[in-house]
């Protein structure tokens, strides 16, 4: 009897463990979200958003960006112990230098962010998304953020492929496309930013730190005025037009009177400011000023990466310009040689100063992705371009006047031309700035094969071998092992 | 078992009875021993004795008892039958561990390896994986690191996945098993590994990569059995590596235009003595087991600690075990094992650069010119760089890992009907993991930068298996059948946390509640189900005929709805020729098996790898407070399905000369199709990798192993075990796309996956020479021509890791009560990427070099085959044929000398056994590598990337003096 119930038992046990089977295989993440269910709500929209801003907090946007600007161009040289940086300042890059590749995905990686964004929030019914014109303020923001990343490709690499929606297949006839040209990406940069200024407010509120935070009509008017001046088939109306927006945006921004306050630490925010990462430390910090920061101020006694050039150095000293100069590079004794400041340790070597607290990797100091001094001096040069000399000499003057400088003795449009390349250099360096200002003007060829840097350990002077391919750098080897279609950039195997 | 309990249970049909006892041939009473009346079920079993009893008068009896010759005695009307039984050196009769059963060796249809526990006796009792190596045949285990917290790789019959695992199952006692490392090596009584698909088939979507199953001891019939084991031992690297001395490196710097106050460094510091050290391990096992009608019990513990021959590294482990089976009554069974393991360790960071705190190349690369400590107590750095000495890496900084585990499961077998027996299993793995990590405020510059870190991450894994099997059994004369159908399911559970702070005021408290900032804290949880059902039938006819299939289907968590569920078949057939009648002339063949299977196995990745996941923390400040964000983590694939692996295997199994020899022969070919492949995505797309079912693999290769017993005198034995294993690995499609990876040394990628190749070669430049007139390296172009600034498109494949074969010969020799037993394993053919000698031949920076840079070119008309030195440039040291070298070996891996007590000394102090040994590993390799070890891989057990050494902590060699004493 026994036997016979537990017979029947062990047959039952059999048959019955498998028909559940499906429910005990239908695992639901537990700490992750899915595609189905993580944009249903306003405040999955907002998330989305966050992760896409999220992407200036990059190491693309911490320092490669200077390392692509002022390492690669007359402001700075390289340092530390790596030899993919120092092959930046030696504009000896090659396809496969690894920073080329990071650069790509990191910006690519922030393009889908936002491509989610606007794909996801427009079916996203919930009333706190209609509530004072949110959703088209998150689609306005979503699209300046696409638009910021894809000028840093376009920059960089000349026509990319153009992916304006989510990848939703690993298919590689979805997933390797073919470069898009340089002006289809401008095109679709302008797109993005008018839809940002159509739909962005000018603030949202008075709170600084959201509007600094936060893509606004301003950040948009700005960015419109600055992809006009880079892009090839340039117009200054267009850059004059939009830069005048900005000076005269509601938003009130205007120039620090001290320029000093825009770096110290104590002014994050302010109205100088259009747009700035907003770092303020502990699991949201900044490690770059730590890579650039001398001993004193770092506690390291390791050899930094990003060192001032004499060229720069010299450049400050031309001007007589002081405030800057002290803003920008502070002056120490390191413990090691430097090739071309100090033959010996304990010499004294310039540091990159602008960022000013180290904090054990964990600064809270920003970076600013745009400010009004660029645009008063874009403004100036698109006046200049457009031939009305006198306004872009006014316009010139206020960023110099604020530095504690004399009004431009430039009378010329060549020399008001170069008036302002160099007043871009003294006020924007170490800002990611000058390879573009270089190349904008057509100069960067001639700047660098004319540069005279003397290695004083050997008093041999650098050979910068610049050409006019160099301008663009190589598309990422490892990418174009994964897209086949990509091709590379001339100049480069 | 179950067999034995029926054929006991059927009623006697004589009046008369035999009885008598059973003795080994040096007198010994011999317990368990089967006795039948040959040609009727009429059967019992000698007590612990060797005494039987038997209702028969007629008629002959046959004894069998594993491990000894089968013996048929006429009763012929005596009333004592007393039988001295002989011990078999034949294995054909072992009763070997399958999965979800057992198997007599010479009904086996599959290929299968066996190795006993005697592999394990007298050797550092670490790892199983380290101990099997070289034991049998198909299987590859790649020790990648020689540190004590190192885990093993194993690989059997070659690599068989891209992107998913290519470890084989590990199952103990019935329990699958993730974590080997705190496996304790002398509980194990025997280890069975499935090598094809035939035989893994039962483990279905588990089994591609083949299965390797553990059976820990268990108590044996007789008196009690009290086991002590003790060695202790030492380890120390078995080379060192010349670098520049102080002088040497200052002209390097000199040669720079580095110059620097010298005067300041002035130190002479050899850097291998101050971070080899020698190590010394010791172990302590106490085993009592025993059994008898009803109940069999095995209880063991013990600990042992291998500090390790770089300065910090150690690991130690305490282990409890218990495992016990009770016959309730005569269809009732229970049972169960239960291990509790306390592991240990210190790990220190190896396969890096002295910039990233990596010991080995922070040893060779840190100039002698500096001493350990500035006065202050901080750890002295580069004259040139901030790059910490090593001995901030291995000291400065505390590591500890810690482990808990409870293995262990519990059963009921209950016999019904006639001829079928249910068996339900529960079993447990549970796992708390903690790591502490603390780096003080003062003494490295990394710490006085982040005011010190403290890191705390516990991980839990909870694991649970149900199955539940019915087995039916059935013999008659001429043949036997059984069948198995059963179910399993599986659940994994997996919680981590994890805080991390800086701040710490002192370096007096580690723990992270001193820091005062919070870096990152926050927790995870995932899971991962899979359910199953299995079956299989057995069948042999007159022991010449011999099949076995098995079908299983698998489900799990980790598909999309569409293809949720595999189907995995397999069969195998058996033909034992030498039972043939037309065979029966051929004297000298004692045994002729001719296998042959073919069968789908499975292979399964991750967790919710369907799913389209977001995942969360890409948080930003707006408002200054920090706001949740999200981020799109990996694209949905509702089709992805399992890795399917399809094997087909001939074999032949031969014993000669009353199974003085014994030999096997397989061959086999694997392909795998539907990879789980994690196909690297343009980034244009935002991530970085997809996994899709695309692509084919292939592994074929061969496997012989041999047996002989050479010399079998009473005085003086001498057995030779030999196996070699022949696999031949290809890239069949991967969608014409490559898979990379190995970056080394800031130079790219070194090992290249594609189409058509082998898994894993080097890529890289040629490299033609160095210039006399430069001193620059020369590279050879696509075109056969010199450069000096090749592109690209100039690199082609220059190396490859996997090897041509593998194999091992041990050779056991006994001589009265003196034993030396010589394990000789090896490699050939395999080539290492000694990216090593990039940082040290480099001459890059201001780290110091090898001492072969002495040779390097420095005016114009050197011939030298060193280029100049050339401070950043990396053109003269680029991925290329300079680096790639043979990593062919053969090392003694394990020479043992034992003296047994002689028995009549030892019976006076009542003991069974005394035997003192001394074991050395590695204790000589023959290579050409110019490394510290030729067994290496910096990036572990990786699939795609093999045989790079960077900085790689070598393999030891070790010498250990042990006793085991029984009693």
């Amino acid at each position: 009897m026994k036997r016979k119930f537990i017979n029947t038992l062990a047959v039952l046990a059999v048959a019955f463990t498998l028909p559940s089977c499906e429910d005990y295989l239908d695992l639901k993440p537990i700490s992750d979200a899915t595609s189905e269910n993580a944009y249903t709500r306003a405040a999955d929209a907002e998330a989305a958003l966050v992760g896409a801003y999220d992407s200036f907090s990059q190491e693309y946007y911490i320092w490669d960006n200077v390392l692509f600007n002022d390492v690669i161009s007359d402001n700075y040289y390289a340092g530390g112990d790596n030899a993919e940086i120092f092959a930046i300042e030696d504009l000896n890059i090659s396809p496969t230098n690894g920073r080329l590749f990071n650069n790509w995905s990191q910006l690519y990686n922030a393009i889908s962010k936002a491509n989610m964004v606007l794909e996801k929030v427009p079916g996203i019914t919930d009333i706190k998304l209609d509530a004072g014109n949110r959703r088209n303020q998150i689609l306005g923001e979503a699209s300046f953020l696409r638009a910021f990343h894809y000028y840093q490709l376009v920059k960089t690499w000349g026509g990319v492929p153009l992916i304006v929606k989510p990848v939703a297949s690993t298919d590689p006839a979805e997933t390797q496309l073919e470069r898009n040209t340089e002006t289809e990406v401008y095109n679709q940069i302008v797109a993005d930013l008018e839809f940002a200024v159509a739909n962005l407010p000018d603030t949202y509120g008075g709170d600084a730190s959201v509007n600094k935070a936060r893509a606004t009509k301003g950040a948009a008017n700005a960015m419109l005025a600055k992809v006009w001046a880079q892009r090839g088939d340039r117009d200054y109306n267009k850059v004059l037009e939009y830069a005048n927006a900005v000076i005269t945006s509601p938003a009130a921004y205007s120039l620090l009177p001290d320029f000093d306050d825009l770096f110290d630490g104590a002014h994050y925010n302010n109205a100088e400011s259009i747009m700035e990462i907003q770092f303020v430390g502990g699991p949201e910090a900044n490690f770059g000023p730590q890579l650039l920061l001398p001993p004193s101020i770092s506690g390291d006694t390791w050899r930094k990466f990003v060192t001032p050039s004499h060229d720069l150095v010299n450049a400050f000293d031309a001007e007589g310009d002081i405030e800057r100069k002290n803003t920008t590079i502070l002056f120490e004794n390191a413990p090691w040689a430097d090739e071309f400041w100090s033959e010996s340790v304990n010499g004294s070597v310039p540091f990159a100063y602008k960022w000013k607290s180290a904090n054990g990797w964990a600064s809270t100091n920003r970076q600013y992705l745009i400010r009004l001094a660029d645009i008063i001096l874009l403004k100036a040069e698109a006046l200049n371009a457009l031939n009305r000399p006198a306004e872009a000499r006014d316009a010139l003057n206020l960023v110099r006047n604020r530095a504690g400088l004399a009004n431009t003795t430039a009378s010329s449009s060549a020399e008001l031309k170069t008036a302002i390349l160099n007043e871009r250099r003294l006020e924007l360096a170490q800002e990611a700035q000058r390879w573009d200002d270089l190349r904008r003007n057509n100069v960067a060829v001639d700047v660098m094969n004319n540069l005279v840097e003397v290695n004083v350990i050997t008093d041999q002077p650098k050979d910068y071998v610049m050409t006019a391919q160099k301008q663009l750098l190589p598309i990422p080897q490892s990418e174009r092992n994964r897209n086949l279609k990509l091709g590379q950039n001339e100049g480069y195997n | 078992m179950l067999g034995m309990l029926l054929l006991a249970s059927i009623q006697a049909w004589a009046q008369q009875s035999v009885s008598g006892r059973v003795t080994t041939e040096s007198g010994e009473s011999l317990p368990g021993v089967n006795v039948v009346l040959k040609g009727t079920g009429n059967g019992t079993i000698t007590d612990s004795d060797g005494k039987y009893q038997l209702n028969a008068n007629q008629g002959t009896l046959v004894f069998s008892f594993i491990g000894y010759r089968p013996l048929e005695v006429a009763i012929d009307n005596r009333s004592v039958v007393d039988a001295t039984m002989i011990e078999d050196v034949t294995t054909l009769e072992q009763v070997v561990v399958v999965g979800y059963g057992t198997q007599q060796k010479k009904d086996i249809t599959g290929a299968v390896g066996v190795v006993g526990e005697e592999a394990f006796e007298s050797r550092s009792n670490t790892q199983f994986g380290t101990l099997i190596q070289g034991k049998t045949a198909g299987v590859q285990v790649i020790s990648p690191s020689g540190k004590p917290s190192a885990g093993f790789s194993m690989r059997i019959r070659g690599t068989s996945s891209i992107s998913a695992s290519s470890e084989p199952l590990y199952v103990v006692d019935g329990i699958p098993s993730a974590d080997t490392r705190s496996i304790n090596p002398s509980d194990i009584e025997s280890i069975t590994v499935l090598k094809d698909a035939s035989s893994a088939a039962i483990y279905g979507a588990q089994g591609a990569n083949g299965v390797v199953l553990i059976t820990t001891k268990r108590g044996k019939t007789g008196a009690p059995r009290v086991e002590l084991t003790a060695y202790t031992g030492f380890s120390s690297p078995w080379r060192k590596l010349k670098v520049l001395n102080s002088e040497q490196y200052r002209d390097l710097m000199t040669e720079f235009g580095q110059t620097t106050d010298w005067s300041q460094y002035t130190a002479n510091t050899d850097w291998q003595n101050e971070i080899f050290q020698n190590g010394r391990s010791q172990n302590y096992q106490l085993a009592i087991s025993g059994k008898n009608e009803r109940t069999s019990y095995y209880v063991s513990g013990g600990w042992m600690q291998q500090i390790g021959a770089v300065r910090s590294s150690e690991m130690d482990r305490y282990n409890f075990r218990v495992s016990l089976d009770q016959q309730m009554n005569d269809w009732l069974k229970v049972g169960t094992n239960l291990s509790v393991t306390k592991y240990h360790d210190v790990d220190v960071a190896d396969n890096t650069t002295v910039n990233s705190g990596g010991v080995i190349l922070g040893m060779l690369s840190t100039p002698p010119n500096i001493g350990i400590y500035r006065p202050d107590g901080t750890f002295t750095s580069n004259p040139f760089q901030d790059w910490e000495n090593p001995v901030a890496a291995t000291d400065g900084s505390d590591r500890d890992y810690n482990n808990t585990r409870l293995l262990g499961n519990v059963y009921a077998e209950i016999a019904f009907l006639k001829n079928f027996t249910f068996r339900s299993n529960l079993g447990l793995d549970y796992q708390a993991g903690m790591y502490d990590y603390f780096l003080d405020p003062f003494r490295t510059s990394y710490g006085r930068a982040k005011l010190g870190i403290g890191i705390n991450n516990t991980d839990l894994r909870n694991y649970y298996i149900i199955d539940n099997t019915v087995t039916y059994n059935r013999a008659t004369e001429t043949s036997s059948f059984s069948a198995l159908v059963g179910t399993v399911v599986q659940k994994t559970r997996w919680e981590n946390n994890n805080i991390e702070k800086n701040g710490f005021s002192s370096d007096g408290i580690p723990t992270t509640n001193a820091g005062s900032i919070i870096v990152s804290a926050g927790n995870n949880k995932s899971e991962k189900s899979n359910a199953s059902f299995i079956s299989r039938v057995t069948y042999d006819y007159n022991d010449r005929y011999l099949l076995t299939a098995n079908f299983r289907v698998d489900g799990s968590s980790s598909f999309g709805p569409n293809n949720r569920w595999g189907y995995f078949p397999s069969v195998s057939l058996g033909w034992r020729i030498s039972e043939e009648d037309f065979f029966s002339g051929v004297g000298v063949v004692d045994d002729l098996k001719l296998r042959a299977g073919w069968g789908l196995v499975g292979n399964d990745i991750g967790t919710y790898a369907f799913l389209g996941r977001v995942g969360t923390g890409a948080n930003y400040p707006i408002g200054g407070v920090i706001q949740p964000g999200t981020y799109p983590a990996s694209i949905q694939n509702n089709d992805l399905k399992w890795e399917t692996t399809e094997q087909t295997n001939i074999g032949i199994d031969v014993a000669l000369l009353s199974s003085r020899i014994e030999f096997s022969a397989d061959a086999y070919i694997k392909n795998t199709s539907d990879l789980l492949l994690n196909v690297p995505l343009p980034r244009s797309t935002g991530f970085d990798t997809g996994v899709q079912n695309v692509g084919k693999l292939q592994n074929r290769g061969i496997e012989l192993q041999l047996t002989s017993h050479n010399v079998t005198n009473d005085d003086f034995s001498w057995d030779t075990d030999f196996n070699i294993s022949f696999n031949r690995n290809k890239v069949v499609d991967i969608l014409g796309q490559q898979v990379i990876g190995g970056g080394v040394a800031g130079r790219g990628d070194v090992s290249y996956s594609v189409e058509g190749k082998p898994l894993g070669l080097f890529y890289g430049y040629i490299t033609g020479g160095v210039d006399p007139a430069t001193g620059d390296i020369y590279y050879i172009d696509r075109n056969g021509e010199s450069t000096f600034n090749p592109a690209t498109e100039d690199r082609t494949f220059i190396g490859n890791p996997n090897p041509d074969f593998i194999y091992g010969m041990t050779n056991t020799l006994a001589y009265k009560n003196f034993s030396l037993n010589i394990f000789l394993q090896g490699s050939q053919g395999n080539d290492v990427f000694n990216a090593t000698r990039i940082e040290t031949e480099g001459m890059t920076d201001a780290k110091n070099q090898s001492q072969v840079v002495v040779n390097r070119w420095r005016t114009p008309g050197d011939i030298t085959d060193i280029p100049r030195a050339v401070a950043g440039s990396t053109n003269n040291s680029r991925i290329s044929t300079r680096f790639v070298e043979d990593g062919s070996y053969l090392r003694a891996k394990a020479v043992t000398l034992g003296y047994s007590l002689p028995s009549a000394l030892i019976s006076k102090i009542k003991l069974n056994q005394a035997k003192f040994y001394v074991t050395g590993e590695n204790l000589f390799t023959i290579t050409g590598y110019k490394g510290y070890d030729p067994e290496v891989n910096a990036f572990g057990g990786n699939n795609t990337v093999m045989g790079v050494d960077f900085g790689t902590y070598p393999q030891t060699r070790s010498l250990i003096f042990g006793v085991n004493v029984t009693f």
